[in-house]
C-alpha cells in the first residue's frame, strides 16, 4: 500500500498519482433551461407582489431583523474603513427602535429564559417605518401636500431655498483657498514691514 | 421531519425576513427537532444574547413554540423542569403566502379590516391597544369604535384568533402502554399517537370557545367610552379606551391578551375552493355547488387539518344551503340526492336523511392527478398510462398485467417501470417462484404517502429555486442602475 506513490512514478495504474490539468468548464449560475416556455408579462397578481415586497421592505428595516453587532465593529476596525460624513449623519439622525416597542417582553407573555422586566415605554412608537425614504421622496411629498393646501406652499419653498442657499454657502466654502477680495496673502500680523526711517531700536 | 429542500426554503425565507443569525437558529431546530436554550446556544454558536433575541423575535413570528416539561433528574435529583424550543414549519412557509391571505381579507371585508390584518402579519403577535394605536398612526383615524367594529368582523370571520399560551407544559407521555381503541369508534376511528408536536400544538392552543371570544369585559368598555364621549372628545377617548383594557384582568394581573393570523383558517378556505373548482371541472356545476353548500355547513366543526369526513348533515340543511348559492336556486332534492351520490357521500338513515362527505378521497384524486401531469411532462404518454393505473389500482400489479392492460410493449413496460422506479415514483417487489424452473415475478405498487412527500419537497425546491433568482435579479438590477 505504501509503494502505490512510488508506483505511481513508473507510470502505475488508472488515473492514481498522475495529475491531468483540470478542464476549465464554464460556471453558469442558471443555466437556460430547455422547453420551459415563455411567460406572458401580465400585471394580474401586482398587488400581492407589492405587499409581499412591502412587508419584507417592513421587517427588513424593523427591530425585527437581527443585525450581528459584531461584525458591524469588524468592519469599522479594518484598516481600509474610512469613516464617511454620510455615516456619521445616519448614525446620527438613525432612530433606532427596540423589540419591546412592538412586542411584550414580560415573564407572563414569554418563558422565563427569554423573558425581560421592561421598563413601560415612554417614548413614541414608530408604527410605520420611514427610514429608507429618500429625501428626495420627502421632498415630492411635502410638495404634494403643499398642492393640497395651496397657501403653504410659497413659505415652504423659500425655506427649501434658504436651506439650500446655504448648504451651498457651506459646501462652497474652500477654506483656505478661497481668498477674499481683500485678503493680502503677505501680509503678516506677527512680523510687520518695519517703517522705512527707523532702523531697528536698540536700547543700550 | 421535514424534507431537505422544506429545511433550505425555511431558513431562506428566515434570513431573508429576520437576518442571518435567526435563520441559524431555525435551521438547528429544523434538523435537530426540540432543543432547550442550552443546545441551541451550543449548536449555533452564537452568544447567549443572540439566541435569546433570536428566540424572542421567532416566537414573536408564530415561528418557534416553546413547551416546558419534565425530565427525568440524574442520580439522587428530582425530576427538574426544562423549556424546550420546537419549530412551526408551517407557519414559516405560510410567510410566503400572507399576501395571498391579504388579498383574501381584503376582498371580503374591506380596506379598514385589511390595516389590522396587515398589523398582525407584520408584527405577529400584537395586543389591542398596540392595534388600537398602530392604526391611528398609519391611518390618522382616531375612532376607537370604527376600529372595534373592524376587529369584531375579523374575529367572526376567525381571520384572526387567540395567540397560543407561551409555555405549555406538556405532562409526560407513558410510552409502554399501547393506546387503547376506544369502543364503539366511528367508523374505525383509532385513537392516534400524536407526535409530539402535534402534542404541543394542542397543549398551547387556547379552548375552542375562547379562541375567538373577545375580552367579556369588551361590552362593559363600550358603556364606559359611551357615558365618557359626551363629555371628553379626541385625545382623551383613546387613553380612556385604553385604560380599561389592562384593568380588565382583576388586580395584579395585568397581562393583555395578544391576537395573531388565524392560518388554519385560511387553509380550510384555500382547501375548500380547491376542492370546489375540482368538482366544477371533473362532474358537474351542480355537484360543485351542493359540495360548497356542505363545505359552508361543516366550516365551524373542522378539527385542525386533519379533515377526513365532514360530519353527519341533514338533507334538509343541505338544501336550505344550497338555494342560497348561486345557481341553486333551480335544485330540489331529487337534483341534490343525485349529486351527493355523484360526490361519492356515504348516507346513514339513523336520523333521517344524513350525508357525509369524504373530504380526503377528493383531495387524494385531486393531487394524484397533479402528479400525474407532472409524469407525463416528464416521462411521456405510456409512462402516464402506466403510472395512472398503478395510481388508481393501489395495489401491487406484476409487469405482464400492466403490459397488458396498458397496451404498451412489454420490454418498454419494464424499461419504463424501471425508470419511474429509480426516481423514487414506485415501489418494487421481486417474487421467486420455485416450480419446474425458478420464475421471477416483478411487482410494482405507487406508495402515495411517501410519493406526495417527495413531490412537496420538489416544489418547495423549486419555489426556492425562484426565489434565488428573482433576488439575483434584483442584485443585477442595481448594479446595473448604479
Amino acid at each position: 500500500m505504501s509503494y502505490r506513490g512510488r508506483g505511481g512514478f513508473r507510470g502505475g495504474r488508472g488515473g492514481y498519482g498522475g495529475f491531468r490539468p483540470a478542464k476549465q468548464v464554464s460556471f453558469e449560475l442558471f443555466p437556460e433551461i430547455e422547453g420551459l416556455g415563455k411567460a406572458e408579462y401580465s400585471t394580474e397578481h401586482f398587488k400581492l407582489i407589492q405587499w409581499g415586497h412591502e412587508i419584507q421592505k417592513f421587517w427588513k428595516n424593523s427591530p425585527y431583523y437581527v443585525k450581528d453587532s459584531s461584525q458591524q465593529d469588524e468592519l469599522r476596525d479594518q484598516q481600509s474603513y474610512i469613516e464617511r460624513y454620510s455615516d456619521r449623519k445616519s448614525q446620527a439622525t438613525k432612530v433606532t427602535s427596540h423589540l419591546s416597542d412592538y412586542m411584550e417582553l414580560g415573564p407572563s407573555y414569554l418563558p422565563a429564559e427569554l423573558a425581560r422586566g421592561g421598563k413601560k415605554r415612554k417614548r413614541r412608537v414608530k408604527w410605520q417605518v420611514a427610514s429608507d425614504l429618500r429625501e428626495q421622496d420627502l421632498f415630492e411629498k411635502l410638495l404634494q401636500k403643499d398642492q393640497e393646501q395651496g397657501d403653504k406652499k410659497e413659505d415652504e419653498d423659500e425655506e427649501e431655498d434658504e436651506e439650500n442657499i446655504e448648504e451651498e454657502e457651506e459646501y462652497s466654502d474652500e477654506g483656505d483657498y478661497e481668498q477674499g477680495e481683500y485678503f493680502d496673502d503677505d501680509e503678516d500680523d506677527f512680523n510687520k514691514p518695519e517703517s522705512d526711517d527707523e532702523g531697528p531700536i536698540y536700547d543700550f | 421531519m421535514v424534507s431537505p429542500h422544506g429545511i433550505l426554503l425555511a431558513t431562506h425565507i428566515i434570513s431573508s425576513s429576520y437576518g442571518e443569525q435567526c435563520s441559524k437558529v431555525c435551521d438547528c431546530l429544523l434538523r435537530h427537532g426540540i432543543l432547550s436554550l442550552a443546545q441551541i446556544i451550543r449548536f449555533t454558536e452564537l452568544t447567549k444574547e443572540s439566541v435569546v433575541n433570536c428566540l424572542r423575535v421567532l416566537f414573536n413570528q408564530n415561528c418557534v413554540q416553546p413547551f416546558s416539561s419534565q425530565r427525568e433528574g440524574g442520580f439522587g435529583e428530582a425530576p427538574r423542569i426544562v423549556t424546550q424550543y420546537i419549530v412551526l414549519f408551517d407557519n414559516i412557509i405560510h410567510k410566503l403566502r400572507a399576501p395571498k391571505f391579504m388579498q383574501i381579507v381584503s376582498e371580503e371585508l374591506g380596506s379598514d379590516c385589511l390595516n389590522i390584518f396587515h398589523g398582525l402579519i407584520q408584527h405577529g403577535r400584537l395586543s389591542l391597544n398596540r392595534i388600537i394605536e398602530r392604526n391611528e398612526q398609519t391611518t390618522g383615524k382616531t375612532d376607537v369604535q370604527v376600529l372595534k367594529e373592524s376587529f369584531n368582523r375579523l374575529l367572526n370571520f376567525r381571520f384572526i384568533e387567540r395567540c397560543p399560551s407561551p409555555e405549555p407544559f406538556l405532562a409526560p407521555q407513558d410510552n409502554e402502554e399501547p393506546p387503547v381503541k376506544k369502543r364503539g369508534a366511528r367508523r374505525g376511528e383509532t385513537q392516534e399517537v400524536l407526535t409530539v408536536e402535534q402534542r404541543v400544538l394542542e397543549a398551547a392552543t387556547p379552548m375552542e370557545s375562547l379562541r375567538f371570544l373577545v375580552d367579556v369585559d369588551f361590552a362593559s368598555e363600550e358603556k364606559v367610552e359611551e357615558t365618557h364621549a359626551k363629555v371628553t372628545l379626541g385625545k382623551k377617548r383613546k387613553s380612556e379606551a385604553m385604560v380599561p383594557d389592562e384593568d380588565v384582568m382583576g388586580a395584579g394581573e395585568k397581562k393583555e391578551v395578544l391576537w395573531r393570523v388565524n392560518y388554519e383558517e385560511f387553509v380550510r378556505r384555500l382547501r375548500d375552493k380547491a376542492c370546489i373548482s375540482y368538482v366544477k371541472t371533473r362532474l358537474n356545476d351542480e355537484a360543485s355547488i351542493v359540495l360548497s353548500a356542505i363545505l359552508e355547513l361543516s366550516k365551524n366543526s373542522t378539527v385542525r387539518h386533519k379533515v377526513v369526513e365532514s360530519a353527519y348533515l341533514s338533507i334538509n340543511a343541505i338544501y336550505d344551503e344550497v338555494i342560497k348559492k348561486d345557481g341553486g336556486i333551480g335544485m330540489d332534492f331529487d337534483h341534490i340526492r343525485a349529486s351527493l351520490a355523484q360526490l361519492g357521500c356515504t348516507c346513514s338513515s339513523a336520523d333521517g336523511e344524513a350525508y357525509s362527505i369524504d373530504l380526503k378521497g377528493i383531495t387524494d384524486k385531486a393531487q394524484s392527478e397533479e402528479v400525474e401531469s407532472v409524469v407525463l411532462k416528464r416521462y411521456g404518454r405510456e409512462a402516464y398510462r402506466i403510472f395512472r393505473l398503478l395510481s388508481k389500482a393501489g395495489r401491487f400489479l406484476e409487469t405482464d398485467k400492466i403490459s397488458d392492460d396498458t397496451f404498451v410493449e412489454k420490454k418498454d413496460t419494464l424499461k419504463i417501470l424501471y425508470k419511474l422506479w429509480k426516481d423514487d415514483l414506485l415501489d418494487m417487489e421481486k417474487i421467486m417462484l420455485n416450480g419446474g424452473k425458478q420464475v421471477a415475478f416483478l411487482l410494482w405498487r405507487v406508495n402515495k404517502g411517501p410519493l406526495f412527500e417527495k413531490f412537496r419537497d420538489e416544489m418547495y425546491h423549486a419555489a426556492l429555486n425562484l426565489r434565488l433568482r428573482i433576488i439575483h435579479e434584483q442584485e443585477q438590477a442595481k448594479e446595473v442602475r448604479l
